[in-house]
Order: structure tokens, then sequence, then C-alpha cells
């Protein structure tokens, strides 16, 4: 064990993480918010979800340390008597899982399709990539109205699938690109000539150099998730009223604003940032850590 | 070239009739036709004399084919709700959404690319690196929650701000109504044109950057250092110009998507746009307006991409698809 | 002063100028902008029959009648109105009265709308009464004076008058449905100008009107959905008036010392519909008493209205024909609401979903949520499904929906009205029940419906809505959960210097309002 602690210590890829605090806080951040939304249940001292559970008497109580603040409710609370501190737990969990299944599942379709496009070209490569235009010609909120037009009714698993018909194009021109170039490379141009190249040799030489770049992809689409089913709730077509995200609690709390009651939008939409904004510094220190001379975004 | 041009310009033609075909979708499937023209109240009779005028019998392809050669002829379509063609609904909306979107995009070049120039310029300076940093922050908010930060900020606290609509316009060449002639109508821009922009000046900041630190590696800049050249005309007449391409490729492409993308800022500043009678009209069902707009912001995308295309492979004739 | 530095201080100096410039802008004198919650539909005075566009549509066209302020019927287009019989009603029509193309106001304007216009589903949605005409015809040659005789008896037909709109035959007839959808010709006191759709809506005052000219000469409407911003631009005096204040923020509107608050009880109920098919647990009214019970609408009116709204018992208002003081509500009383559950044997509970509007009354995904809670705390799950109005209202009326949250409000003051179309037995072919959801059916309230029709004494026909309404609300049938009734707000920018008077029917009716 602690040899294989050793080995990863020696990576180049450690040590330049290490170096960079900001990238390492951002590492931090992100993971505190996932275990807070992983733990949920037993950090959070009310079941937010759990309409048993809410009484309107603790209706908009603001955050402990002010006049009128309540123990247990450390951040205050919203109309429906809900613990903001816990909600904002448990809506994390909607973002994590929004964020991750959209990656995941992207990245697997997207990427499948992508390597397929780039190894088979002709008609394959033709259907894919205009494909991926007709989709990049809609915006990804326009998308995801319009799926949700046709099942009139929100889930999460609509909010998810509505992100992803948009944002497997990403991961497919990646890893199209990739294959692309691996494909013009001496070695597999030499077992091509040596008996032709297989589909597992493409694969086997893409795939570990695709991993960077995909990983800034997922890095970037993982907060783009988030934030687009924060921009459905406030459409009025996202997830259940019931089960509030984090996107839905800010879109409830703006119109608290005004009355004073920050604390409603306040607090979600920090948590919204910060998981966000770690994320991105994250995909930007992979960049540069991937690329040297900062090619590109 | 001229086939490179031929067959971009093809590769145009399939994806719109991608676009059409969904468009053709939503209009047929995704609201019930019969019902609102119909009327909500209509008897079963009357419905089905409606679902043969309309030739809703007929089968499917045929009914995309009319669809299609309506199309062309520029008949989208009448508008469930108001009864009038749906291209002139639209047409009437998008120079609003056009100005926005102008706006928001010289807004997001301008600063994008000095801030770009700057970082490069100066990459170990604390400012350069806050930068960096704080764009990352512009692209992590979501657009709505901007927007409303803004009015509150703006229009309520600081009472400076108007809050919504566009404000005086003056038509021009009878079918233009602009907001940019106008001092009233330019302060009514700016808030929204912000809201919308941000992204894109996060984005382009860091393109530039990119690109200029890259061109900046480069040998011939090296020389022109080396023969002692001033830093500030290296910086402009040599690498700047070099390092625009990308970052002018990224403009062209990614305008098609401030229009697709106003929607949320439209709606939030009540922006009389395309993209608020989209959102009006998906509240509405009324959907040869959703099918119609679908289309045609797939034209103005498509058409900007195949021009971008085109331009990059005249000014580097490197790159061939 | 280096060059550089120059050029950024005449920046600055520009950016501040736009921003100074901005707290100048006084709205001009006779004119009037008021911020609404929903856009116009159409402009076509039929096109739809809600009360947010009929109210801006009252500004450019007038029916046979007209109501004041405080929501008297009074004369308009006709200057005097009788029920002849059952069937027969007869209008003396105003003359000298031109529609705003030029064109004179007479007997065959009104033949050509209730005759042709009304009932074509095309561009009507006031199909049922439209259909109801038998027919419309001067009396004894004299074109001033007509009987509208109807297939069925209405007895609230007059009440109708003031909503139904008159058209001029000629130029509706020549111009297309789309010229008709978008630019309204009437006889009323505003001549349209112009009209985008979901942002503005701009009429001037009608110089050629037969009563007395309007103060206000430039009338705009703009809805803005997004309450913070129609907040805003109440709050910066974009507008004069705002219509709808959100209750979150009402607190904070009362303390702006530039805005007057304006409050009065809405006409509107909230209520709760509820399946009545027979596999369904709420067909059983000791569920539905359950329910209704396990609901606690004082502090529901107190958090989550914020104190605006008062309890409902029924779904009429106090000025309703029909409404009856003697419905109580239930009393809240979770415990007795175990007990029911369990003797109608669901003990264990029962699950169902809620489905809201998200976008249509005051709170109401958030009423939805509320009453989640409450009915979880008696032992029955609740799924709250809350969507854009346009789908909901079409799944209400598609009769899909199991428990939903509606809002209802009468605008012909007649109980007898909404029976037929929340609670009447569905039956296509009349219009029945068009918004009974839940499927409710009674065939004696229905029978009771069908007596209160023939009545002409309007105290008697009273009486009679008023048994039939006990009928429906009472503890023995609850065909519905009776909520609250909204409250209407208003704020007004005081230095626009506007006097504006708040209708019952919550109309924008801008020739009421003066200058101070």
């Amino acid at each position: 064990m602690l040899n294989k602690i050793n080995q990863i210590r020696k990576t180049k890829f450690f040590i330049h993480f290490i170096k960079k605090p900001i990238a390492v806080t951002a590492l931090i951040v992100i993971s505190i918010l996932f275990l807070g939304a992983l733990f949920a249940p037993v950090i959070a001292p009310q079941n937010p979800y759990d309409m048993d559970k809410l009484d309107l008497a603790n209706s908009l109580l603001p955050p402990i340390w002010m006049e009128g603040g309540q123990s247990p409710y450390l951040l205050g609370t919203d109309v429906q008597g809900r613990d903001i501190f816990s909600t904002i737990l448990y809506g994390s969990r909607t973002s994590f899982l929004v964020g991750i299944s959209v990656v995941v599942i992207s990245g697997l379709l997207g990427g499948g399709i992508g390597l397929f496009a780039g190894y088979f070209g002709g008609i394959f490569d033709t259907v894919v990539m205009r494909t991926a235009d007709t989709v990049l010609s809609f915006s990804k909120t326009l998308i995801a109205m319009l799926l949700l037009g046709v099942f009139r009714h929100s889930s999460i698993i609509l909010v998810i699938l509505a992100i992803v018909i948009s944002d497997w194009v990403q991961y497919a021109r990646t890893i199209r690109g990739e294959v692309l170039s691996v494909k013009e490379e001496e070695y597999v141009l030499a077992s091509q000539a040596i008996g032709g190249t297989s589909l597992r040799t493409v694969f086997k030489h893409v795939l570990p150099n695709s991993v960077s770049p995909l990983l800034v992809v997922a890095a970037v689409d993982f907060g783009i998730a988030i934030m687009l089913e924060a921009t459905l709730s406030f459409l009025g077509v996202g997830i259940p009223v019931t089960q509030p995200s984090l996107g839905m609690m800010i879109s409830q709390g703006r119109n608290y604003l005004y009355a004073g009651k920050w604390w409603l939008i306040f607090f979600p939409g920090l948590t919204l940032m910060a998981l966000v904004f770690s994320l991105n510094l994250i995909s930007d220190w992979l960049r540069d850590e991937i690329d040297p001379k900062v090619k590109n975004i | 070239m001229g086939a490179f041009i031929g067959r971009r310009i093809l590769q145009g033609i399939i994806v719109l009739l991608l676009v059409s075909f969904i468009a053709f979708i939503i209009f047929q499937y995704l609201g019930d036709p019969v019902m609102t023209l119909a009327g909500r109240y209509a008897t079963q009779a009357q419905r089905a004399e409606v679902r043969e005028a309309l030739g809703l019998n007929k089968a499917f392809y045929v009914q995309y084919f009319n669809f299609l050669k309506n199309a062309f002829q520029g008949n989208f379509g009448m508008s469930y709700v108001t009864k009038v063609p749906v291209l002139n609904l639209i047409l009437e909306r998008l120079p609003a959404s056009l100005e926005l979107a102008i706006v928001a995009e010289a807004f997001a070049v301008i600063l994008g690319i000095s801030l770009g120039v700057f970082v490069s310029a100066n990459p170990k300076n604390f400012a350069s690196k806050f930068l960096m940093t704080g764009s990352l922050l512009g692209i992590s908010l979501p657009t709505f929650l901007v927007g409303i930060l803004l009015i509150y900020i703006f229009s309520i606290i600081l009472g400076i701000m108007p809050t919504s609509g566009r404000g005086e316009t003056v038509t021009i060449l009878n079918f233009w109504r602009s907001g940019l002639l106008t001092f009233d109508g330019w302060r009514h821009i700016i808030l929204p044109a912000f809201t919308l922009g941000m992204f894109q000046m996060a984005l382009l900041f860091r393109i530039t950057r990119g690109a200029m630190l890259e061109v900046l590696g480069a040998e011939y800049i090296r020389t022109a250092w080396a023969k002692g050249l001033k830093g500030k005309s290296v910086l402009f007449k040599h690498a700047l110009r070099n390092a625009l391409i990308p970052v002018i490729t990224m403009v062209g492409l990614q305008f098609g998507q401030l229009i697709g993308f106003s929607i949320v800022t439209e709606s939030i500043f009540q922006w009389p746009g395309a993209g608020n009678l989209l959102l009006n009209s998906m509240y509405e069902s009324d959907f040869p307006v959703v099918a119609t707009y679908v289309i045609i912001v797939a034209l103005i995308v498509v058409m900007l991409n195949v021009l971008v295309d085109i331009s990059y492979a005249f000014l580097n004739p490197k790159i061939r698809y | 002063m280096s060059i550089k530095s120059s050029k950024i201080l005449i920046l600055f100096i520009f950016v501040s100028l736009l921003f100074v410039g901005s707290i100048g802008v006084l709205a001009q004198d006779s004119q009037v902008s008021v911020a609404v919650e929903a856009p116009p539909r159409t402009m076509n005075p039929h096109g739809s029959d809600a009360d947010s566009n009929l109210s801006i549509m009252s500004n450019m066209f007038e029916g046979l009648l007209q109501r004041n302020t405080k929501g008297e019927l009074m004369p308009a287009l006709a200057t005097n109105w009788e029920r002849v019989d059952r069937f027969t009603w007869r209008f003396e029509l105003r003359k000298d009265v031109k529609f705003h193309n030029g064109n004179d106001f007479t007997w065959e304007d009104v033949q050509y709308t209730f005759a042709e216009r009304l009932e074509n589903p095309e561009v009507s949605e006031f199909i049922s009464f439209g259909s109801s005409i038998e027919s419309v015809s001067p009396v004894d040659g004299n074109e001033w004076v007509i009987d509208i005789v109807t297939k069925d008896p209405i007895p609230y037909f007059d009440q109708n008058m003031h909503q139904v709109f008159i058209v001029d035959k000629e130029s509706t007839m020549e111009r297309s449905q789309g010229e008709m959808g978008t630019e309204p010709i009437g006889t009323g006191p505003y001549v349209f100008d112009e009209w985008v759709k979901g942002s503005y809506l701009k009429m001037s005052a009608n110089e050629n009107y037969w009563d007395d000219l309007p103060e206000v000469k430039q009338a705009e409407i703009r809805p803005v959905t997004e309450a913070s911003t129609r907040l805003a631009t109440i709050s910066s005096g974009e507008v004069d008036i705002l219509q709808g204040i959100p209750v979150t923020m009402y607190e904070a509107v009362e303390n702006n010392s530039n805005l007057q608050v304006i409050a009065r009880p809405s006409r509107r109920a909230i209520y709760l519909g509820l399946s009545n098919e027979d596999k369904m647990p709420t067909s059983d009214v000791r569920v539905r008493q359950a329910m209704y019970m396990a609901i606690n609408e004082e502090e529901l009116i107190e958090k989550v209205m914020f104190g605006h709204a008062t309890p409902a018992a029924q779904i009429p208002d106090p000025p309703t024909a029909g409404y009856s003081e003697k419905i109580e509500r239930l009393p809240y009383d979770p415990e007795r609401a175990k007990e029911l559950l369990e003797e109608a044997g669901y003990g264990d509970g029962f699950s169902i979903t809620l489905t809201a509007p998200n976008d249509r009354y005051v709170q109401d995904e958030q009423i939805a949520s509320t009453v989640a809670s409450y009915l979880s705390k008696v032992g029955i799950d609740v799924e709250v499904d809350a969507k854009p109005k346009s789908v909901y209202f079409e799944e209400v009326m598609n009769n899909e929906l199991d428990f939903y949250l509606i809002g209802w409000f009468d605008g012909t003051f007649d109980f007898g009205r909404s029976y037929s179309k929340l609670l009447h037995t569905i039956d296509e072919e009349t219009g029945y029940g068009t918004f009974n959801g839940a499927r409710y059916s009674d065939p004696v309230a229905d029978q009771i419906y069908e007596v209160s029709k023939k009545v002409i004494d309007p105290a008697i026909r009273a009486s009679l809505l008023e048994d039939l309404n006990r009928l429906a609300m009472g503890k023995e049938n609850v065909a519905v959960i009776p909520l609250h009734y909204q409250e209407d707000t208003y704020a007004i920018y005081k230095g626009s210097g506007v006097h504006f008077v708040p209708r019952p029917d919550t109309w924008i009716v801008f020739k009421e309002m003066s200058f101070k």
C-alpha cells in the first residue's frame, strides 16, 4: 500500500497538482460538497424532502446568528419551513446526480460514437457529424424545453436526458479528432502495413491520448449541466417543487430577495457558484497540464 | 478550394434539412394543430373537418414534403393564437434579438480581447492571475441569476438603470426597428447585453490569451524581440494579428449561439425579441411559432458557420476538411 | 494627464452620463403605463375568454353593457335593456356611435357578432354561449331596438353582456383572421396603436368617443411575467401602476415611500378539485372530508399567502347570485381526519398526485407544496406536479387529473353559470362541465340547475342557486375543497399623479383613471 502511495507521489501529475494551491483548494471544495451531498441523510438536521417533517410554524426563519434565528436551522428556513442548510445538502445531491449522469452518459455515448465515426469514416462519419451540427444549431435551453414539452411532466431523468442530447456532441468531436490524428501516426500506419489496423489497436492508442482532453470537457460540462438544471427550474420546467435542487432553491429564493430575506437565495447561490467555479478551476488546471503551450481555451 | 466550398455548403443544407424535419415533428406532433385551430371548444365533427382540411389524414412523408414545400415559399403556417403568418411574427422580432446579440458580442470582443492581450503580455503580473481566475467566475453563475442580480443592484438599489423593454426605438428602412440610434435605447440595452455577453467575454478572454501565448512563443516573434523591436509593436503588429484568427473564428461560431441563448436573458429583461416570443409561444403551446423559430435560428447559425469555415480556409490554406 | 488616462476619464464620464440620464425620465402628462402579470394572447376580442385578455380588450371594444368600478351593470352600446320572456332579451341600441374606422354602429354589427363570430370555434372561445343564440332581430322594424332570442333560457344573459364585445361587420368580413387578431377595430374609448406580443400594447384616446373623452390620452400595457422585474419597473417609476404585487415582496412595496399600495378582496377563489372516479379513494366523501379537515387554511394564509387572502368555504364570492352565508368551512382537525380515513378503509393512507399551475395564481406552486405537507401528516402521500398553465389547463379540460389546484371567478356574478362549467355532469354537446376536470356528477343538483334556468325573478333564482351551492359544498358532498379568496393588489407610483380605483373584475380600464 505504502509502495503504491509512493508510486503515485512520484508521478508528474501529482507533483504538478500539489504545486497549484488553487487547484488543490478547488478539489477540496468539490470533495466537501460531494461528501456533504453523499452523507446528507446523516449530516442534515432535517429531511427536507419528507413533507411530513415540514412545519409552516418554522417558515422563513432567518439564519441562526440573526435575531429570530432558531436552532437547529443554521442557515434559516424557506417558506415551507424547510431548513436551508439541509435542503442545500439534499439539493446538491440532485446537482451531483445530474452532473455525474450527464457526464457519464454523454461521455460514453459521445465517446463511443466519436470513436466509430473517426475510425470508420465515410457515411457513418458524415451522418454523425451532420447530426452533431444539427444539435449545435439548437441552444441547450431550447432542446430541454422542447423535450419537456413532449413529455409534459418534469422529472430528473428528463432533465438529464435533455442535457445529454445536446452534450454528447462535444465528447464525440473530441474523441473523433483524437482518432483521426492517431490514425495518421506512424506506428498505426506501420501496423496497418503489416496486417491492418483493428479497431482494437486504434482504441488502444486513442484511449490513453484522449483521457486528458475528455477530462477537460467533462469538468466544464459538469458545471454547465448543473447550471442548466438551475435554468430549467427557473423557467418552470425543472424538477418537482417538493424536492428542491440548488437551482430550484435559487429560482424560488429570488422572490424573497426584495423582501430582505436574502438567505433563501444567497446560500444556495453561493454553493452552486462554489461548485461550478471549482469545477472550472480544475478543468483549467487540467488544460494547462495537458498542453503546456496553452493551446486553446 | 471550389470543391471545399461546395462540400461545405452541401453539408449546411443537409443540416438544415435535418432541422426542418425536427421542426416538422414539433409542428405536427407536439401541439395538436386540430385542437388549436378548431378552438378548444370545438365539437368532434368540427375537429374532423379541420383535420381533413389540414391534410392530416395523408401519409407522413406527404405531409413532410408539403411542409418543406411551403417552407421554401416562406409559408410557415399561421400562429395558433394570433392567426397571423408565423414568419412575419418572427421577422418582426428578429431585429431586437440581433441588436442585443450584436451589442453583447461587441462588448465581449472588445473587453475579452483587450484583457486577453494584457494578460498574455504580463503573464506573471498579479492582476493577470486575478483576471484569469476571475474570468472563471463569470462562467460559474447561471445567466438568470446574473440578470436578476444586475436588476436588483442597478435598478432597485441604485435606481439608475431601466429594468425592461427596449426604450425608444427608431424605424429604419421601413422594417428594422432600432434601439441603437437613441440614447434611451442604449440605456435599455446595457444590462441585458452585459448579462448575455458575460459568458462570451470570459470565453474570448481565455481564447485570446491562449492564442497570444502560443504566438508569442513562436520563432518569428522571438526573432522580432531579438532584433530589438519595441515591445508594443511586437505585441500588436505581429502577435495579435496572428493570434486573432482563432478568436475571430470563435466569434463567428458563437454568435449564432448567442441568439439561441438569449431566450433566458430576453425573458428576464422583457426584451421584445424573438427569444421572448419563443418562450411565450412555448407557454401558449403555439407550436408553429416554435417550429419556425427553430428553423430560422438554425438558418442563421448554419450560414454563419459555413461562412466562418470558408473564410478560415482562405486565411489558412493548411486547413482542409 | 496622459492620453491613456484621459481616454479612461472620457469613458467614465460617458458611462456616468448614461446612469444620470436615467433618473430624470418622467412620464409625460396624460400618459399612463400599467405593468400586468399576464400578456394578452390576441387582439381578437373573442379569441380568449381569459380575464387578462378581456381586461385589455375592454379599452378598445365595448359590449352592449358595461360594468362600473363597483361591478354594477351600466348601459354601453345599449341604452336600455329588459328580459321580455324566458328566451327573449330586448336591447335599445345607442345611436351615433362610430367604430374606429369610421363605420357606424348598427344592429347588424350586433347580429353579426352574435350569429357569426361567437359560434365560430376558429375565432372564438365563447362557443357555448354563441351556440345558444337563436336569433337577433329588430323589433317591429325599428332598427334601434333589438330582440335577442336564446335557444335555452339563459337567466344571466345580461350579466354576460359586458364581456361580449361587438365588432364591426363590414371590416371584419373584409379582413383576414390574422388582421382581426392583431389590429383591433372597436367602438371603445381607446384606439389601437401598436402591439408587440409579450412586450407592450399602446393605445391612444378615441377623439370620437360617444361618452366623455378619457383624461388619459396615451395608454400602455406592459406585461412583465418575471415577478422581480415587475416590481423593479414600478420601483423605478418606469410604469405608473403595477397590477399584482407579488405577496412575497408586499412588505417591501408597502415600505417604499414612492409607492402607494391598494388592496381589495379578490373575487377569485382557489380550490382543490378531487377525482370522482370510482376507483379513486377521493370518490369516498369521508376521504374528501378528511382531506378538507387536514388542511390548516388559517396558517396557510398567514405563512404562504403572507396574510393576503381570506378563507373560502365555497367557490362564489359574496356579491355573486347563489353565494350562501350559511356554508361554513369544515374545521381544521387532523385527528378527526385520521379517523375518517380509517373509517373509509384508508387507515394506512394512499398516494395521489396534486397537479398545479406554476405561473397562474398567487403562490400556486407553494400552496400545492403546503397542501402536500398537511396531507402527509394524516398519512396521505402527495406528489406535487407543478407545470406551466398552458399544459396544465389542457389536462384539466381533458379530465386527466385526479387532484388539482385551480381558481375561479365568474365575470357574470352568477353561480348558475359557474356551476354549469365547474360542477355540472360533463356533456360535450351542451358544453356543460368544461372545467369539471374532477368529473363531479350529481343528478339532483343538475336538476336544480335546470329548474333555475327557467326562473325569471332574480330573487327566487338566487335562492335556488344558493340551495344548489349548499348541496354541492355541504358536508355530505364536498364537491371541492375550497381554500381561499385571493387579494387583488396594486401599486401606484406616487410621482405619476394617477388616480386609480381597482375594479372587482381586475380589469384595467383607462377611461376610469384621472389625474389629481
